[in-house]
């Protein structure tokens, strides 16, 4: 192997997927589908053994000699992991008093239960508490042999364009569609070369108990290539207080050691009160891995409430810079800068925080 | 094995030419300027010119609408929780959380146990305080929910009254449908009601048994519990646990006239008279409050439509002789109405199609308007929803396809 291709296979190692929640940058880095870190094809939750593997060894700035790496697998039939996150946060609303806030956010757990293994999955992903456990995802995925084909039933996240760790970005926000709102129904996945897609028919419900006949149909499709790929979503929520239809166009490249990630989403609502309502939101975000273990995120987000109403747009600014220090361990340090209508001083707001996160 | 020095150099001097790039282009992007937009991003005159008060369209205004709906509305609602203007009462008082199920989202007259207030606060045992990362709501905003609550909850720009007590909240909702049987019934009032006169004498359930009420076959509901929730005295709760799940008409009844009535602690009467809009009353002590609700039991017959769909969705508007004050002209307040308003008569709104073609749902104009099809004329129906589940518009179709008979 030439002196070059090793630089250039450390510096795609370098940016392998770790975080529990989805670091799509980190795919589009290194020119992988979400699923090959993640046990879920759309990416989040639970890390495979790969991924598990590559955030010890290469993603750190450090690896401690701890003797052995942890896949999280235990066995043929048996596999775990977890993530707990928590931080400091202080808030600044143009003409009132700072707002700090010191919690620990989450901590999850995952377990992965394989009784056929690599064609039968059951996968549970729990929000722990001390009194008041709340499961997040739990379903079974039966894969064909080939692997091209699977089909997945039970309660789990959608599919809809990025699936960003961050679910106060715009695009994570207005849609509707993140990690506080998993959804019953049935998926179906199809992997074949550079494609992905998947296609859920779901309640609608946004977590909630079923209270129509109407379903959500979730479509997500996208070509993954080395140094880039394109997809798209189209969602609609066919629901008795009307119609919700969702369409995105989303993006990655990477530029050296740059990695790039775009995404448009264009919502229509028929159920607002003032009737139909459309709706933009759309993210652009670099990530700068100048050195192992280091990132910068710059993000630009933007949102336009309601396509029919002039000067209502709102922006969010904000740079994140991330560290591993050494395995199981990322601390992240952030601010954010929202720019809204003047008379609205909350959407005028900065945000620091400061947050630990924990994996394994 | 090491990167040379000087390619290490171009690449990071590129990077930052990049980010510099892009930093320059959002640069030159900007948010609105607010021009011509109340302090939810909405029009002035669209309704949110309100200042904070204690009442719901306040709260609506300088709370939900500005914080709150974008995320807490449309289909993708969270948790189905829409707070928009046509839903925020609906959806929040005397409602039972998904979340924490033994809370009310707001629990009329008791706002330490609202779980509104307590997901405002921080103060919830389920969940992240809201709104969700942004900064939590002055104390001194959340003080005028507080107080909303307190006051017992009422809708609208409604403040606490003077006159005789009344009904300010009913779940389930009024004229709703349901899929299944609720757990139980809840019922808020303006004040705290004397718990001696919440029994089930005067707070009473019955089921049709076909559809009509008052023609003899009308069956008594028997619940497991009736009274005052635990320490709330303005919310009665009847419990239905045990109760045989039934598709049929309910109706709720409760007593203000009578040798048996729901009082106050001053003793004073309900003041119940209901026509669909709460809170209940006419300013006089005395009237029952009657209200309904189905549990699904549709059936494709024009009976079945019209005692379950038009009477209670339609025919609120769609009713009186043609004028100018019947909504399209088309008076949907009974069988035989319905039938001859519909059935091969064409649309005002779009006279090249019948309202109702028989043997062809996908070409009536009925079915277009309830499903909002593109190219319809005017607003889906029911006009500002909640619209008809598909279901129910299937079973429509049903009708239609196998003829619209009478």
């Amino acid at each position: 192997m030439s002196r070059y291709r090793v630089v250039l296979a450390a510096a795609v190692v370098v940016l392998l997927p770790v975080f529990a929640g989805a670091e799509p940058y980190l795919a589009v880095a290194k020119g992988l589908k979400c699923g090959t870190c993640h046990v879920a094809a759309s990416g989040g939750g639970k890390r495979t053994a790969y991924g598990n593997t590559y955030a010890q060894t290469e993603l750190p700035a450090r690896t401690l000699d701890l003797g052995t790496i942890w896949t999280g697998e235990l066995g043929s039939y048996f596999a775990v992991g977890g993530d707990a996150r928590g931080g400091w946060r202080q808030v600044d609303v143009p003409g009132q008093r700072s707002a700090t806030d010191t919690d620990l956010d989450e901590f999850l757990a995952y377990a992965e239960i394989r009784p056929v293994p690599k064609y039968l999955t059951l996968y549970v992903d729990a929000r722990l508490r001390p009194d008041d456990p709340v499961i997040r995802e739990q379903w079974a995925r039966l894969t064909l042999p080939g692997g091209r084909w699977s089909l997945r039933a039970g309660e789990f996240f959608l599919p809809f364009g990025w699936r960003l760790e961050d679910d106060s970005a715009f695009i994570r926000q207005v849609p509707g569609i993140n990690f506080n709102t998993p959804d019953k129904g049935w998926e179906l996945g199809y992997e074949r070369g550079p494609w992905t897609a998947q296609l859920a028919v779901t309640r609608g419900t946004a977590g909630g108990p079923e209270v129509d006949s109407g379903k959500q149909y979730s479509l997500r499709l996208s070509r993954v290539l080395q140094g880039w790929r394109v997809g798209g979503s189209l969602n609609l929520n066919d629901a008795k207080v009307g119609d919700r239809r969702m369409h995105n166009l989303f993006a990655g490249v990477r530029t050296g050691p740059v990695a790039w990630l775009a995404e448009l989403d264009y919502i229509v609502d028929e159920g607002t009160p003032t009737g139909r309502r459309a709706s933009w939101t759309s993210l652009l975000e670099a990530n700068y891995g100048y050195r192992k273990g280091h990132n910068l995120k710059l993000t630009y987000e933007w949102f336009d409430p309601d396509d029919a109403v002039d000067e209502d747009e709102r922006n969010r600014l904000s740079v994140v810079w991330e560290y591993a220090p050494f395995q199981f361990l990322q601390a992240r340090l952030g601010y954010r800068n929202y720019t809204g209508i003047p008379q609205n001083a909350v959407q005028n707001r900065e945000q620091l925080f400061a947050e630990l996160h924990v994996f394994f | 094995m090491s990167e040379p020095t000087t390619t290490r150099t171009e690449t990071r001097r590129g990077a930052c030419a990049r980010l510099a790039m892009l930093a320059a282009l959002l640069a030159g992007c900007s948010a609105g300027n607010g021009s011509g937009l109340d302090v939810s991003g909405r029009p002035l005159g669209e309704g949110g010119d309100v200042p904070l008060a204690p009442t719901l369209a306040a709260i609506q205004a300088n709370v939900f609408d500005p914080f709150c709906v974008v995320c807490h509305s449309g289909a993708n609602a969270p948790l189905g929780l829409r707070l928009d203007a046509a839903s925020s009462f609906t959806n929040l008082v005397s409602v039972r959380s998904r979340q924490v199920g033994s809370l009310f989202r707001v629990e009329p007259g008791q706002p330490d146990r609202s779980y509104l207030v307590q997901k405002l606060e921080g103060t919830a045992a389920e969940g992240r305080q809201m709104p969700l990362d942004g900064p939590p709501l002055p104390q001194a905003t959340i003080d005028f929910v507080r107080q909303w609550i307190a006051d017992g909850a009422l809708p609208g720009g409604a403040g606490p009254g003077a006159g005789p007590p009344v009904v300010v909240s009913l779940a389930p909702q009024p004229g709703s449908m349901l899929a299944a049987m609720p757990a139980d019934i809840t019922a808020g009032f303006d004040r705290d009601i004397d718990a001696s006169t919440v029994n089930d004498q005067t707070f009473t359930l019955v089921r049709s048994n076909d559809g009509v009420f008052d023609n003899g076959d009308d069956v008594a509901i028997t619940p497991a519990a009736v009274g005052l929730a635990p320490m709330n005295a303005r919310l009665a709760v009847m419990d239905l646990t045990g109760v045989p799940a039934v598709d049929d008409r309910y109706r709720v009844g409760l007593e203000g006239s009578g040798p048996n009535v729901v009082l106050d602690l001053d003793g004073i009467a309900l003041d119940g008279e209901f026509d669909m809009a709460l809170p209940s009353g006419d300013g006089t002590a005395g009237g029952d409050f009657v209200a309904e609700f189905e549990v699904a039991g549709l059936q494709p017959s024009l009976e079945s439509i019209q005692a379950n769909v038009f009477t209670p969705d339609c025919a609120v508007c769609h009713t009186g002789p043609p004028g100018p004050d019947l909504p399209a002209g088309l008076d949907l307040s009974s069988a035989d109405a319905s039938f001859a308003n519909l059935v091969d008569q064409a649309s005002i709104q779009q006279p090249a199609v019948d309202r109702v073609e028989p043997f062809d749902a996908e070409a009536s104009y009925l079915v277009q308007k309830l499903e909002g099809a593109p190219g319809i004329t005017g607003s889906r129906m029911p006009q500002g929803g909640p619209f008809l589940d598909q279901a129910v518009v299937d079973v429509i179709r049903s009708w239609i396809d196998s003829g619209a008979d009478r």
